[in-house]
């Protein structure tokens, strides 16, 4: 009896040391798979990033590269000062979403190289800009603060 | 004047925090009854001060008095009174304040309800409740003073930033604000038990309705977070996982598990040790949420100005309070002694069950939310984790849960028949299934995988109907008998099986949204219409409306539906702000049923178009109302009499009354 | 006054709550053991309930009744129950004696190192109802504003605002001002010529599409308002057609009579368009905004937005010598230390400033 119950008690908790296990390599799996990089348009052209693959393309909204198709698609340059990526979005673009202003981009290069991005992030207010935006434009000397 | 009364009575409270942190704590050490009795009369007296000081911030707000530097910087005479109040807490010093509010409410509350309680236990706690108070005082009072004034004042405010500007700032933020710190008290039990070395079942009563208070606050604030973003963002989407709303799905997850271990360790004094393990780690996490929201070192879609000074500030108070807790409970967990035994098969083995899993989901949704940080200080590389790390972790984890749930009110203590159990069940399973099938093979574009969130969502809910069918004895008894016995269930099992159902709706709505939301979206010219799952949206043209602080350009729809009946009118606007120079969207919303039509405007054409956005949201308020029905039952749960035994003392004075009722 | 007998008010209250039960001495303290078995007893009486309800069967009863049995024996046998309370101790009188001393000083200490204990409150609708003669330029603008916020319909009030807004560099409120005459009203050449140029300044001189979009409608209105045709043609210039925009000012410079104010703006126009490729006008134009802006907060320096702004636009020009200089006025106007100063400090450095603290 006293073997049964102990043999079971090791059998739960093997049990959950199982769950717990799986669980650990399911979180990690997907971190590895799901989690997207953080690149400005510097980072793409130094070290290239493969077709398809997810990432969160982060910059300033280039002047006068805002282009509608006169429909729901639109395009626009995110740039860096650096380097440009034109980005095409089909969709209804943030309400702080201009000119000169941080945003994210995130998506993926197709096969033929351009930008097509599903989500496009801007600030919430005028104090907030995108950090890993504004992190690199400071990193790099040319941020012109969110105003 | 006022506003300096305010600061200083802020100050006063922060000394006596002080003393309620030390005095009652060496008072239960060295057995001194009178150091002990200072904490109630201290904890009475923060409340008011901290409510004095509460009450002057308002008052400068609702004066408009810009020499404020908090009211100048978040509020502006042209904002609508309910405006002027809610921005008290719509910005960081204010939102502190209201926390440190709702923090001295808690404490006064058991000081007054408390008189029952062991008067060391009472002394601990209240002590403990003390230093969490003194710590966020001095935080506020040394980093983010909302009495900070300017000489000369301007003249004008620099308005709350307008996505605030709604009714649901009164509700969300207080809210959460009750579930978050409601936690405290349940960290407090445990470190007061830690601290006496010994834990009773008097303390697991205790502890229980300040857990379900806590997590029925904490589920409704986030479920109006979540409605609020969802019709206020314009995105139509109603839960992105965001750093900060893990930050707060965190402790409900957590604080979940807390709830069900909360019920063995009362019934069957097991899992002691976990308890209290689980009840520092849920408030805990409620610190790392603060932590996260404030700091800004995570990139998130909420509006929050951040400071990196506050945020070392609060990391040092979440060192400090996770660190002693978590070392004290190192130190001292040993000395409490383990209770009763029980088969795997069992309402205890349900409930460990239940723990397993929330916590495990907890974990991943904690590892998914810190990963960034990890991954840029070890590395500096930037990456987010977003939806698709959630959905592919947390979904797999909590669904064999929500498979799980209906089996556990109905398994036995001690040892339970789970063979019987789902024979049980049998009915709830077929008409689970009949209906998913059903659904699979009527309406259109339901997937397989679909199909199977709707059986286990009517899974949870019929699983509930069981549970209190069976408790009334339906097909037992016979029916008048039945009803009778229906009536007199003790209000806790309708509390979970409320819960249990409002888990199953919230899950319907999330399938339904998911799997059937139709998006359209086109550039529409006055007079164009469009056909939106069914209904024809009709374009009427865009109008100007004059705000009381903002201006509009409101674009109205009529829709129709396939009869071709006109239905109604959504006005769906784009609003400005002049004061920040700051545009919004107002998302048009019509509600068919339980179903939704959502309509937000995008940019002008050039061509004298208007981009429009819209989509069609199945059974989406099934999403809030399921979280609802979680709410009450928690709600009624703490209704329960067994919840408001009174103790020795208490039940001398008042034989009649129950003496704890912190519900009430 | 009143401050201080109400702090010392509070501050007195607070330790008397606390001295009341220090002075109660020795207060009697339940045993914990009995709340539990008490506890225990309303769990043995709810065994009972759920059987009467049929929830357990009697054999799981007798079992549960069973386990709480032992409970209640454990505790019974446990002899050591420690009663708390007991006599008053001197280490715990002398902690109760330095808790309430700590209380006054410590709130005093602290307020006194961060109140303004002498500043009075300054609720708006009393300081707008002050004085007239007293009041700032500020405050006077803000009447105004007030007597159009609750006479919204008043047309010719924001006539007369829009071009102070204008001065004063607030291009924002200015822009808001002349479309909201000419909503109220009608749209004006003037009022469309006006607004047109607020987009414009709020847009660092550039002719935005908005803007041009009103110096359009304007010239629907009133073919030859001298103004719309300046702007329009400098649209030009700033969209790269030169050529078309020098045309344009010479068109205008035949029709202008010989005493209007605008010859020479023009004149300096077509020079500036015709010696420089690079964008001249524009660059003029924000140079005079920038001198003006300058002149302005000279004569009233509590204006952080318009420091800000004089700022932004000396890094614009690549003048980071006249940056600096502005931000140590703006620094000095607002005294060192100030919120103000501590705003534009920040805001400086972002740009890339450098401030000796």
């Amino acid at each position: 009896m006293a073997i049964t119950r102990k043999q079971k008690r090791l059998a739960v908790i093997g049990g959950a040391f199982g769950f717990l296990a799986l669980a650990t390599t399911l979180t990690f799996v997907a971190l590895g798979s799901k989690a997207s990089y953080f690149y400005t348009p510097a980072d793409v052209a130094e070290k290239g990033v493969a077709a398809g693959e997810r990432i969160r393309l982060g910059g300033l909204v280039a002047t006068g590269s805002i282009a509608r198709d006169g429909g729901t698609d639109v395009s626009f340059a995110v740039t860096d000062r650096i380097e440009t990526v034109t980005v095409s979005y089909s969709g209804i673009l943030p309400d702080l979403f201009r000119e000169e202003q941080g945003v994210i981009a995130e998506g993926a290069f197709d096969a033929s190289g351009h930008f097509v991005a599903d989500t496009v992030l801007a600030r919430h207010d005028e104090n907030y800009m995108p950090r890993e935006v504004a992190d690199s434009m400071k990193a790099r000397g040319i941020w012109q603060d969110g105003e | 004047m006022i506003v300096e009364i305010g600061h200083f009575a802020l100050v006063l409270a922060f000394a006596l925090s002080l003393v309620l942190s030390v005095a009652p704590l060496v008072g239960a050490r060295i057995g001194d009854a009178r150091l002990m009795g200072i904490a109630e009369p201290a904890s009475i007296s923060i409340l008011a001060l901290i409510a004095l000081s509460f009450a002057a911030l308002t008052v400068a707000y609702v004066q408009s008095d810009f020499s404020v530097a908090n009211v100048w910087e978040n509020s502006h005479s042209a904002k609508p009174m309910l405006y002027k109040i809610t921005g008290v807490w719509g910005n960081h010093e204010g939102s502190m304040l209201l926390w440190i509010l709702i923090l001295a409410a808690f404490a006064a509350l058991v000081a007054i309800f408390g008189r029952n309680l062991p008067a060391t236990l009472r002394a601990n706690v209240l002590a403990v409740q003390g230093m969490i108070a003194a710590a966020f005082l001095l935080f506020v009072l040394a980093s983010s003073n909302p009495f900070e004034r300017i000489n000369p004042p301007p003249i004008e405010g620099q308005d709350l930033n307008p996505i605030l500007q709604d009714i649901g700032l009164a509700i969300h933020p207080p809210l959460l604000y009750l579930g978050y710190v409601g936690f405290s008290i349940c960290f407090s039990f445990a470190v007061a038990a830690l601290i006496e070395g010994r834990i009773d079942a008097a303390w697991a009563r205790w502890v229980r309705p300040w857990t379900l208070a806590a997590w029925a606050a904490l589920t409704g604030g986030i479920a109006m977070g979540s409605y609020w973003a969802y019709y206020e963002l314009g995105w139509g989407g109603y839960w992105f996982w965001d750093p900060v709303e893990n930050a707060s799905f965190l402790p409900w997850l957590s604080g979940t598990a807390l709830l069900h271990s909360a019920i063995v360790m009362e019934k069957r004094s097991a899992l002691k040790i976990w308890t209290v393990l689980l009840a520092i780690l849920t408030f805990s996490l409620s610190l790392l949420g603060t932590f996260l929201v404030r700091s800004g070192v995570l990139t998130s879609v909420h509006a929050f100005a951040t400071d990196p000074t506050r945020g070392v500030f609060i990391l040092m108070i979440l060192i400090a309070f996770i660190g002693g807790s978590l070392a004290l409970f190192a130190f001292r967990a040993s000395t409490l002694t383990a209770g009763g035994v029980f088969h795997p098969i069992s309402r205890e083995g349900g409930l460990v069950l239940n723990n397993l899993f929330l916590t495990t989901a907890a974990a991943t949704v904690l590892v998914g939310t810190l990963w960034p940080l990890l991954v840029e200080a070890v590395s500096g590389e930037k990456i987010s984790v977003g939806a698709p790390f959630f959905n592919m972790t947390f979904g797999p984890l909590i669904v064999p849960l929500l498979l799980a749930v209906p089996f556990g009110p109905l398994l036995a203590w001690k040892r339970g028949d789970l063979l019987a159990v789902s024979q049980r069940l049998f009915a709830a399973f077929g008409v689970s299934l009949a209906i998913a099938l059903a659904t699979f093979f009527i309406v259109d574009r339901v997937s397989a995988l679909a199909a199977f969130g709707i059986a286990v969502a009517f899974w949870l809910v019929f699983g509930a109907i069981t549970d209190l069918a069976l408790k009334s004895g339906v097909g037992k008894v016979s029916a008048p008998v039945a009803l009778r016995r229906f009536i007199g269930l003790p209000r806790s099992v309708f509390g979970t099986a409320l819960a249990h159902a409002g888990l199953g709706l919230t899950t319907l709505g999330i399938v339904a949204v998911s799997a059937l939301e139709v998006e359209r979206i086109a550039v529409m010219q006055p007079g164009d219409a469009m056909d939106v799952a069914g209904y024809e949206l009709r374009f009427d043209g865009i109008f100007p409306f004059e705000g009381p602080n903002y201006t509009e350009e409101q674009g109205r729809f009529t829709y129709s539906d396939r009869s071709g009946r006109e239905r109604g009118e959504i006005v769906s606007a784009k609003r400005f702000y002049p004061a920040r120079q700051m545009p919004t969207t107002e998302a048009g919303i019509a509600s068919r049923g339980f179903s939704q039509l959502y309509v937000a405007l995008g940019d002008r054409a050039p061509d004298g178009g208007i981009v429009v956005r819209a989509w069609w949201k199945p059974q989406v308020l099934f999403i809030w109302i399921g979280c609802v029905a979680m709410m009450l039952g928690g709600a009624i749960s703490l209704l329960d009499r067994r919840l408001r035994v009174g103790a020795p003392a208490a039940r001398r004075a008042t034989p009649a009354r129950p003496a704890v009722e912190p519900a009430e | 006054m009143v401050f201080w007998i109400t702090a010392a008010a509070l501050t007195f209250g607070v330790c008397l709550v606390l001295l009341a039960p220090l002075a109660r001495g020795r207060t009697d303290a339940a045993d914990s053991r009995v709340h539990e078995i008490e506890v225990y007893k309303d769990q043995l009486l709810e065994i009972e309930r759920d059987m009467a309800r049929g929830l357990i069967t009697s054999g799981e009863a007798e079992l549960a009744r069973a386990e709480i049995g032992r409970k209640i024996i454990r505790l019974s046998d446990a002899r050591d129950a420690g009663v708390v309370g007991g006599k008053p101790r001197a280490v715990g009188s002398w902690i109760g004696a330095i808790a309430i001393l700590s209380l006054p000083l410590v709130s005093w200490g602290l307020y006194a190192a961060t109140g303004s204990p002498g500043y009075p409150g300054q609720p708006l609708q009393a300081r707008l109802q002050s004085d007239p003669t007293q009041a700032s330029v500020d405050e006077l603008i803000a009447r105004a504003e007030a007597h159009l916020a609750a006479n919204p319909d008043d047309a010719r009030g924001w006539d007369v605002l829009a071009p102070i807004y204008m001065r004063l560099g607030r291009y924002g409120d200015a822009a808001t001002a002349f479309a909201s005459a000419s909503r109220l009203d009608e749209p004006t050449a003037a009022r469309l010529a006006g607004e047109g140029e607020a987009l414009a300044a709020s847009a660092g001189g550039q002719i935005t599409a908005d803007a041009l979009e009103r110096f359009e409608r304007a010239l629907a209105l009133s073919p030859d308002d001298v103004r719309s045709r300046y702007f329009v043609a400098l649209a030009a210039d700033q969209a790269g057609n030169g050529e078309q925009a020098r045309q344009m000012w010479q068109d205008m410079r035949a029709d202008l009579p010989q005493e209007s104010p605008w010859h020479g703006v023009i004149v300096a126009a077509i020079e500036n368009e015709g010696t420089d490729a690079s964008p001249g006008a524009e660059a003029e134009a924000i140079e005079t905004m920038v001198a003006g802006l300058a002149a302005r907060l000279e004569a009233n320096a509590n204006d952080v937005d318009g420091w800000q702004q004089l700022i932004r636009s000396y890094m614009v020009l690549e003048r980071p010598q006249d940056a600096q200089a502005a931000l140590d006025r703006a620094r000095a106007a607002f005294g060192p230390g100030s919120p103000e100063a501590g705003h534009l400090v920040a805001y400086g450095l972002s740009l890339g400033l450098e401030v000796e603290q």
